[in-house]
């Protein structure tokens, strides 16, 4: 029985960073055999250990076609994310997981996919969207609409430019404000759906950002007939284990880490509080 | 409460049903108080700056760097000071005082929180013919009316409340008063709305309604009636105040329980009168089963004040120009103790050159916050005893590394006047030593030797000072859950006094004041607690700048939601803060938590409470 | 579970106990302060009691301390090291009521299903369990309404009941079995009259339990079907005082937190206690709380305890009627009042 709670060693081997307050980092397992046997899948998110800071959750944001290096987004916003943008490549960090259900990408074979993240929602997107664009004959249609507060909250931008340069993908990339240098499109995520053509009866749509975004982008969804088995996000919670024992993320009597965290609109509805 | 070790650290706590005051029950931070001594930073050997920064050192060397720092300064004529502590045990807080009267010859002997209980024990004294404040959380349970002057009682005092629901459940009726209606308030058969600053008035005017012809006769009258009933002749009592009144002379068994505001010593004693007067006229002062307790602020208080840490009082609460207490307490140090009043805390802070503080950090508790610190960058000499790292014990030159609660032997006298013992439970990490023990090699340093054994010798020697903790040190050993000091005879009946009227008109719409008396969320057992500290840490994060709390209908009339900043003008100064709406407050109210009280040092113009004038910032 | 049964007289319970600690660590209901009575390693027979009031702490600390190490986390030449903490040791827990029995089994399958919890089932796994059959009812349990009691059809390893003289002793477990086949001649088969007296004790046991109830069933029809008024829940949040008690002394709740705790120049990776009363539970990093509200706090215990949900996926309600909720709250929420509550649709405080 393998210990639940204990983290495996990984070395920081990449620090890039996204925006003022956000940083991606890649690593690897310092054993070779937890490196050549570590699988996980996108939507499923890990338990890391900052040595002296505590462990906190975050979702897989590389794909598991591309396993050389395991990468998450993270943003500063206490003690423990300070402390990780502290480090470099070649510290330790431990690792715990992989925790949650993923996304369930067979079952997404032949349809047409939209993608639509908000600001730090697109990093557990982004391991789903290189998974399908690394098996790209497999799905119909892929568009990605992304947004942010302004375009220096845009994360991922030379991945952006990837995508927006395929043949076989649609990007549209907005921004709440913009600034001198931008031209590209204005306004909030939802006013993007006006600028593609939008196919609910064959899409399933993947929506990952704040809550509010969220609330939003689902409600418009909805009235343009998605439906709410084709609706898919991520729940956040307060996680302490994750792995369905400490109770922390519980809601009613699912809980985030184990059911979750990635739900289909039907099933957040569900959910009692 | 029994703390569970494991290799000399703690690892849990369990409760004890047959305590008579606890009964088998925890609040929040006792199920979590073995965390903060196990996950807490603590100091483990002693430290004495060099170069601008703290290094390790042993014991003789940091002794003697004290004894000869603070030496030099009496001999050059300058003063010190030494800071007793609410945190530590009774017998710390004796040779603490010894340290100061006996050893350094000073009267700038006081602890942080001294001024918001021992002022209103003199009060209730000045009246109740020298007696303390009397009664338990038992006879709260049992009374069939009591009244609570409370910040939020609930969650400042748990058992206190406790004790209220359960009387509330057999059917007592509850009296509170305040300026929130908050969780006991909402169970109140009467909740008497006042402003921060307006209790006095309240009291007095209860005391109006008590006092006039048509409350009846006072069984048997006392002394002093009619000059009472004089001075609060102009008040006027509506019908709920007098239900109130009529709610206490009835009930068989009566309670009063007051929470501490902030304010000038004088304001607390005068409160303390007016409190005390007002169980007199109700049939309640002194009667068995009625208590009238004020609730100190933190654990050890009122242990704290009895072993007479206090720049007005020797060991035992005597004043210092009582003979026979003097005498007393020469015969114990063999030297006289120093005669002269001192310097409060908030007083010592940066005009003392030398300053002891045990146990306590001053950036949390003293009004001025960040200022005291700062203001201790002046102290020449700053030797600071605690078990736990705080921003004091990083301003020290010397610090001296004490064990924690669960690591010491000793007593505390709990709001009852109950002398508890406290039994080690744990080992004092690395070359930490029990905090009595430092206390007496420092005092035999400065030239007052007297060897203790253990703590319970020191406690004997206090039975010798204070005479109501005489034959305390054997009943403590014997009995299972401690005993009471014995109380000071009362020859006579209670006193009464006319009561000042001062009324405080806020002209102004609004009134701002501070919501508690100190820091919680920069207490050790709170901030090192990995289950208490989450919530409290993050409200500083989530509110940087601090915050101000308003009702929902105040923030709607001046245009301001949640979140939003809000200017507030007094007469002293302004600030701008945001604003978290907080449906409890009466309107008209506006309270900023004592952790963010340095952000409204200007508004408040050094006072607890300010008229003020509230805006929106455009 | 009468079969294999086996009595011991009351004079030579000394001599089992001691043969006991020669292989494990005997953990039993002793005087703690001023008339307490504790779950305690015992350090002679003479300090177990047979007769004694419920424990308040409940004996769960014992395979989920309140500051459980996980792991050290060291830094070394070579980088971090991680070792596992590893706590296996036997233990007898001995003379638990049959209430906590139920709740020891009950955490066990908690930490079994799933995602199996390793270091809780190594020390779980080595915990015998001796309990003790209760025959007078305690002031304030409600066990009889859990199926927690008063004596146990199964849950334990060897069910000890009083007969006078002699002790009975019922093995319900392979461990059982092991049990009373080492204490050898300590023990005898139990005559006829014996097991024909332990079975009237049960039955005069459920009669006079049958005082105390609560009743679930109404109330997990309401809670399970977001039938209960949020007034109701709003009406109850004044009458507690959040203190974490009830969870703290629960047998059956089990919330906890990891941290990891400094020691000298390492780190110690513990689970350690928690409660879902906590504000702080489930506050997230960016300051949102979705339980904001105490009254959802007050909420969230009740549906984890009582509501079909978790009944369905944990096979029993979550909880054995011990009655410890009452002794410890500092308010007036505890379960039999709560749910009381909830059938009779109104809060009296």
């Amino acid at each position: 029985m393998d210990d639940l709670f204990l983290p495996r060693v990984a070395r920081i081997a990449l620090v890039r960073d996204e925006t003022p307050d956000t940083k991606t980092f890649g690593f690897r397992f310092r054993d070779p055999a937890d490196q050549r046997d570590f699988r996980f899948l996108p939507g499923q998110f890990l338990e890391l250990s900052v040595f002296g800071f505590g462990e906190a959750p975050f979702c897989f944001a590389s794909s598991p076609t591309r396993p050389e290096l395991v990468e998450v987004t993270v943003r500063r916003t206490g003690q423990l994310t300070d402390a990780l943008h502290a480090l470099g490549p070649g510290e330790e960090v431990g690792v715990r997981g992989p925790c949650g259900n993923g996304f369930d990408l067979p079952s997404a074979q032949g349809k047409d996919l939209l993608f639509i993240g908000g600001g730090i929602g697109l990093p557990p997107l982004r391991g789903l969207i290189w998974n399908v664009l690394d098996e790209r004959e497999r799905f119909g249609r892929v568009t990605i609409l992304y947004g942010a507060k302004t375009p220096t909250d845009l994360v991922y931008r030379d991945e952006l430019r990837e995508w927006a340069a395929r043949g076989d993908v649609e990007l549209l990339v907005t921004v709440d404000r913009a600034d001198n240098g931008w031209d590209g499109n204005v306004g909030m995520v939802p006013t993007l759906f006006d600028k593609t053509e939008l196919r609910p009866k064959t899409t399933l749509a993947y929506v990952c950002g704040p809550p509010v975004m969220i609330k939003f982008v689902v409600q418009d969804l909805l009235m343009r007939g998605f439906g709410e088995d084709a609706i898919i996000s991520t729940l956040e919670r307060m996680m302490q284990c994750g792995v369905g024992k400490c109770n922390h993320c519980a809601i009613g009597h699912r809980y985030v880490c184990r059911d979750g965290p990635v739900f289909t609109f039907r099933q957040i509805k569900e959910l009692v509080e | 409460m029994y703390v569970q070790a494991s290799e000399g650290r703690p690892v849990g706590v369990a409760p004890s049903e047959n305590h008579p005051v606890s009964r088998g029950k925890l609040c929040a931070r006792g199920w979590n108080a073995h965390e903060a001594p196990a996950w807490g930073e603590r100091l483990t050997k002693p430290l004495v700056r060099r170069g601008g920064k703290l290094e390790p050192t042993s014991w003789e060397n940091a002794l003697e760097l004290a004894r000869a720092s603070l030496t030099t300064l009496l001999e050059g004529g300058k003063s010190v000071g030494v800071l007793g502590s609410a945190r530590a045990t009774n017998e710390e807080n004796y040779l603490a005082a010894r340290l100061a009267r006996g050893a350094l010859q000073t009267g700038n002997l006081d602890s942080c929180l001294r001024a918001t209980y021992q002022p209103f024990m003199a009060g209730i004294a000045a009246i109740a013919d020298g007696r303390a404040p009397a009664g338990t959380l038992a006879d709260v349970e049992a009374s069939g009316c009591i009244l609570v002057l409370e910040g939020d009682l609930a969650s400042n005092h748990p058992q206190a409340a406790h004790a209220v629901i359960k009387a509330i459940k057999a059917g007592a009726k509850l009296i509170t008063v305040g300026c929130a209606r908050t969780q006991l308030a909402r169970l109140a058969a009467l909740h008497l709305p006042t402003l921060p600053g307006e209790r006095a008035v309240l009291v007095a005017s209860l005391i109006a309604a008590a006092t006039r012809e048509s409350a009846g006769a006072l069984e048997p009258p006392l002394p002093g009636l009619e000059a009472l009933r004089a001075s609060v002749a102009a008040l006027t009592a509506g019908d709920q105040l007098r239900q109130a009144v009529m709610w206490l002379r009835q009930a068989d068994r009566a309670s009063i329980l007051v929470a501490p505001e902030g304010g000038p010593p004088e304001r607390v004693a005068r409160e303390g009168t007016a409190i005390a007067t007002l169980a007199a006229v109700t049939g309640h002062l002194g009667r068995p089963g009625s208590a009238l307790l004020p609730l100190p602020a933190r654990g050890n208080l009122r242990g704290a004040c009895e072993m007479g840490v206090a720049p007005d009082l020797l060991p035992g609460m005597a004043p210092l120009d009582d003979a026979s207490a003097v005498a007393r307490v020469a015969r114990a140090w063999g030297r006289a103790p120093a005669p002269a009043a001192g310097l409060s805390a908030e007083g010592m802070v940066g005009r003392v050159a030398g300053l002891v503080v045990l146990g306590e950090d001053l950036s949390a508790v003293l009004r001025a916050g960040q200022h005291a610190l700062e203001a201790l960058a002046e102290t020449e000499c700053l030797v600071v005893l605690d078990a736990f790292v705080t921003p004091t014990t990083r301003a020290a030159h010397i610090v001296l590394p004490i064990a924690s609660f669960a690591e010491s032997e000793g007593t505390t006298t709990n709001l009852e006047g109950r002398v508890q013992r406290v039994r080690p439970a744990a080992l004092p990490p690395g070359d930490a030593r029990p905090g009595w023990q430092v206390l007496a090699e420092l005092s035999a340093v400065l030239g007052l030797p007297r060897s203790y054994r253990s703590a319970d010798d020191i406690l004997r020697e206090i039975a010798k000072v204070a005479p109501a903790y005489d034959g305390v040190s054997e009943r403590v050993m014997d009995e299972a859950w401690g005993t009471f000091a014995s109380p000071l005879p009362a020859d006579r009946e209670p006193t009464l006094q006319p009561i000042a009227t001062d009324r405080v008109l806020f002209a102004l719409p609004a009134v701002l004041a501070l919501d508690g008396v100190f820091d919680w969320g920069s207490d050790p057992l709170v901030s090192f607690s990995p289950t208490l500290c989450r919530d409290h840490v993050s409200r500083r994060k989530l509110y940087p700048s601090g915050l101000v709390q308003m009702n929902k209908a105040d923030a709607g009339g001046i245009g301001v939601r949640q979140g939003w900043p809000v200017r507030l003008i007094s007469a002293h100064g302004e600030a701008v803060l945001p604003v978290v709406l907080r449906g409890e407050l009466e309107p008209g109210v506006m309270l900023v938590p004592y952790a963010f009280r340095e952000l409204v040092t200007g508004v408040l113009g050094g006072r607890s409470e300010a008229p003020v004038r509230a805006e929106k910032v455009q | 579970m009468a079969n294999g049964a086996r009595t011991i007289a009351k004079r030579d319970v000394a001599h089992w106990l001691a043969a006991l600690m020669r292989r494990a660590e005997v953990i039993a209901p002793v005087a703690a302060h001023g008339g307490d009575v504790a779950f305690a390693p015992i350090a002679s027979p003479e300090q177990v009691l047979f007769e004694f009031g419920n424990t308040l702490h409940p004996p769960k600390q014992f395979v989920l301390p309140q500051t459980d190490p996980l792991a050290v986390i060291r830094r070394n030449g070579n980088g971090v090291e991680i070792e596992p903490v590893h706590d296996d040791r036997p233990r007898v827990i001995f003379n638990v009521r049959s209430c906590d029995a139920r709740s020891l089994a009950f955490l066990y399958r908690m930490h079994a299903s799933d995602l199996p919890d390793g270091s809780y089932l190594a020390r779980a796994g080595n915990v015998t369990l001796v309990s003790l059959a209760c025959t007078v009812p305690c002031e304030l349990g409600f066990c009889t309404c859990c199926d927690a009691g008063p004596f146990l059809k199964e849950g334990t390893d060897l069910q000890l009941t009083d007969l006078g003289e002699h002790l009975l002793a019922e093995p319900g477990s392979d461990k059982g079995f092991a049990l009373l086949s080492e204490a050898g001649d300590f023990f005898r088969p139990a005559r006829p009259e014996e097991t024909g007296l332990r079975i009237e004790l049960e039955e005069r046991a459920k009669r006079l339990f049958g005082e105390e109830t609560c009743h679930f069933a109404s109330a997990m029809r309401r809670i399970s079907t977001g039938r209960v008024a949020e007034e109701l829940w709003e009406a109850m949040s004044d009458w507690c005082v959040e203190c974490g008690g009830c969870n703290f002394v629960c047998p059956t709740c089990y919330c906890f937190s990891i941290k990891d705790m400094r020691q000298d120049g390492s780190w110690v990776r513990c689970r350690t206690w928690d409660s879902c009363q906590y504000q702080a539970f489930t506050l997230e990093a960016s300051g949102h709380n979705p339980r904001e509200r105490r009254a959802d706090r007050i909420k969230r215990r009740f549906f984890h305890k009582v509501s079909a949900q978790y009944y369905l996926r944990d096979g029993t309600v979550g909880c054995v009627g011990c009655g410890r909720c009452v002794r410890v709250c500092l308010g007036t929420t505890d379960m039999p009042a709560v749910v009381a509550a909830i059938r009779e649709g109104a809060w009296h405080g």
